[in-house]
């Protein structure tokens, strides 16, 4: 399945979009999500974040077609 | 009142806001950009954020310090944007009737913030750029 991402901060740089798709396996899970950007873009797990709908997300949800999804890395505000 | 915004704030003006017959203290964090990081020098700071999500985020944060300290008021403006150096990026601001539980309220949420609100910052030196990482 297709999902549709936001990406933001580092990521954003390196995909060259603010917003991009990715194609998932089953399950379709944030932590499915998780390796497969990892496996994209060669960054170790722990350094990429997901929200789903604007919130964190448990690494073990399943992941709805219409979910807003964004991938980005540790926060550094404040 | 949370908000994230371009816009620089009027410290005094907000905190104005906040002095009610309640208000014994008002304890602020104000948060600005360094001219030097790690040392060097850095020219301007790139404030990235992810406003739905960080608008959200920050509420939460707001409300648990409200809840956990019994303060009574919490204002939080985060800034994004191309800022220069001196220049403001975070207020927060805690009012309280008295300094025991605001110090801590005021702390607890700029720590919150650099663990969990979805905004980046990205220095510039004159030969690089670099986002900032939290250790």
């Amino acid at each position: 399945m297709m999902f549709k991402v936001r990406y933001f901060a580092y990521f954003k740089e390196k995909v060259g979009a603010d917003t991009g798709y990715i194609e998932l396996d089953e399950p379709h899970s944030v932590n499915n999500l998780r390796k497969e950007i990892s496996n994209l873009h060669q960054i170790d797990e722990e350094k990429i974040l997901i929200a789903v709908n604007g919130s964190f997300a448990d690494l073990n949800r399943v992941l709805k077609s219409d979910d807003e999804l964004a991938i980005f890395p540790p926060v550094s505000g404040g | 009142m949370i908000k994230v915004t371009e816009d620089n704030f009027d410290v005094e003006k907000v905190l104005s806001t906040l002095k009610t017959d309640e208000v014994g203290c008002l304890v602020n964090f104000i948060g600005v950009v360094r001219g030097v990081s790690n040392g060097v020098a850095i020219q301007r700071m790139d404030i990235e954020v992810y406003p739905e999500m960080a608008e959200k985020q920050l509420q939460i944060i707001k409300d648990e310090a409200v809840e956990k300290f019994g303060v009574n008021e919490v204002v939080i403006i985060h800034r994004f944007g191309s800022l220069r150096l001196g220049d403001n990026i975070i207020l927060i601001a805690v009012a309280s009737g008295h300094r025991k539980e605001a110090f801590p309220a005021c702390q607890y949420v700029i720590d919150e913030i650099k663990k969990r609100v979805p905004i980046w910052k990205k220095e510039y030196t004159s030969t690089s750029e670099q986002w900032v990482e939290v250790a």
